[in-house]
């Protein structure tokens, strides 16, 4: 397996009024091609930073962040991401919405249009094409932003809290979808990193758990979760992790 | 066949749950189902009816229960799963009547007006708007039928 993004030993500081804050220390970790990664931790951790970080919209106040072994600085166009809140603009359908990413990385408007086609029918979203956002479910708004952030076929596809804007039936549909895409090997991108507050959705999803301490936010600890899916939140293995991540937390 | 009120409830939803069911070996108590989802027990009712409607589950005494059309539709492909939920919905008496209504002409769109108006003559009893706002969804979802919200207008998916 290729490695696909390294972070050494990055820390991330922000200046406040009240002074300045470090907001994640020393977090160093490796993402190896056709990972699934989550990363776990309370509240004000820095997981979003982190994500932020990866994708270049935040810069490491030190340490650095290899890319396919290189140091990048500026937007990761290799990366992709999904929003808690969808993102996704109001006047525009779902077609629109799924093609905006795709306006600054290519030019020619028919290959555009393949593209969104093929992630449309990819997401189960064929019959939605003209809707507007205002006339979807929180369910059919994700698939969307998924759609999007597929449609421009990332290497990495980073997502912040997908599932937490979800009610929990259309959450569990939904991770069920996003593990079939994950493991569909025709498609582009079979990286994730998860970030998540929800500990089973990161032990049913993940193949490693990344724990994150609380303020500053430092790696606390890493879990691989050793078990055939689908996992079963009734198994006494997956409890078992569950226990673990706690106690990482704790 | 006189048709059925629509519950007003998303497709993702009634898959979640089904996904869900499949996940336990098929079968659960409702109110345990309620508890364990922190859902109320009204609203779990009303997914479930959802559902039973969609040939996915059936309720015997106080249990819900996966139907084998149900694990089918779990086993599916995302693709395979909107096949099949079109194929179940054109045994729906209100989805074969609307099916119908749209197919009596050459012209196969209706305005939204009109839509609720038949509708509203269809299930008397019931908010059109609702009614209407699931069979948009899940005509959708199905796509068997469209909706142009710019224009208005209400069609069958060709």
């Amino acid at each position: 397996m290729k490695q696909l993004i390294e972070f050494k030993n990055v820390s991330r500081r922000f200046l406040l009024p009240q002074g300045e804050v470090t907001v994640l220390e020393d977090i160093s970790f490796q993402a190896m091609e056709g990972e699934f990664i989550t990363i776990v931790g309370p509240s004000g951790a820095g997981k979003s930073t982190l994500l932020r970080m990866m994708n270049g919209l935040l810069q490491p106040s030190s340490g650095s962040i290899l890319y396919e072994g290189r140091e990048r600085r500026g937007i990761n166009y290799e990366t992709a991401m999904v929003f808690q809140n969808f993102g996704l603009l109001p006047w525009l359908t779902v077609a629109q919405n799924i093609e905006l990413g795709l306006e600054a990385r290519t030019k020619d408007p028919e290959l555009r249009r393949d593209r969104v086609r093929h992630y449309v029918m990819k997401v189960g979203l064929e019959g939605y094409e003209e809707a507007y956002p205002r006339e979807l479910s929180g369910g059919m708004k994700q698939r969307v932003g998924l759609a999007r952030a597929l449609a421009v076929e990332p290497s990495l596809l980073l997502m912040d809290e997908p599932f937490s804007s979800l009610d929990v039936l259309t959450s569990i549909n939904l991770r069920n979808e996003l593990l079939d895409i994950w493991s569909d090997r025709d498609n582009v991108v079979n990286t994730m990193i998860m970030v998540t507050h929800n500990i089973e959705e990161a032990i049913e999803l993940s193949d490693r758990i990344l724990i994150l301490s609380n303020r500053p936010g430092r790696i606390a600890g890493e879990l691989k979760i050793d078990l055939p899916r689908p996992r079963r939140k009734r198994d006494p293995h997956f409890v078992e992790y569950v226990d673990r991540v706690f106690s990482l937390l704790a | 066949m006189k048709p059925a009120a629509l519950p007003e409830i998303g497709i993702s939803q009634i898959l979640g749950l089904v996904e869900l069911l499949a996940g336990k070996g098929g079968r659960e108590d409702i109110y345990k189902l309620a508890a364990e989802l922190s859902m109320e027990l009204g609203e779990t009712l009303t997914v479930i009816r959802a559902a039973e409607m969609l040939g996915l589950v059936h309720t015997p005494g106080g249990d819900v229960v996966v139907e084998p059309f149900g694990n089918q539709v779990v086993d599916a492909s995302i693709t395979d799963r909107k096949d099949l939920i079109r194929d179940k919905l054109a045994e729906i008496p209100l989805f074969k009547m609307v099916k119908e209504y749209l197919s009596r002409e050459e012209e196969t769109e209706v305005s939204r007006e009109e839509m609720l108006e038949k509708l509203a003559e269809l299930l008397p009893n019931e908010d059109a708007e609702s009614s209407f706002g699931t069979v948009v969804s899940w005509g959708r979802y199905a796509e068997m039928f469209g909706y142009n919200d710019d224009t208005q207008t209400f069609y069958l998916s060709p």
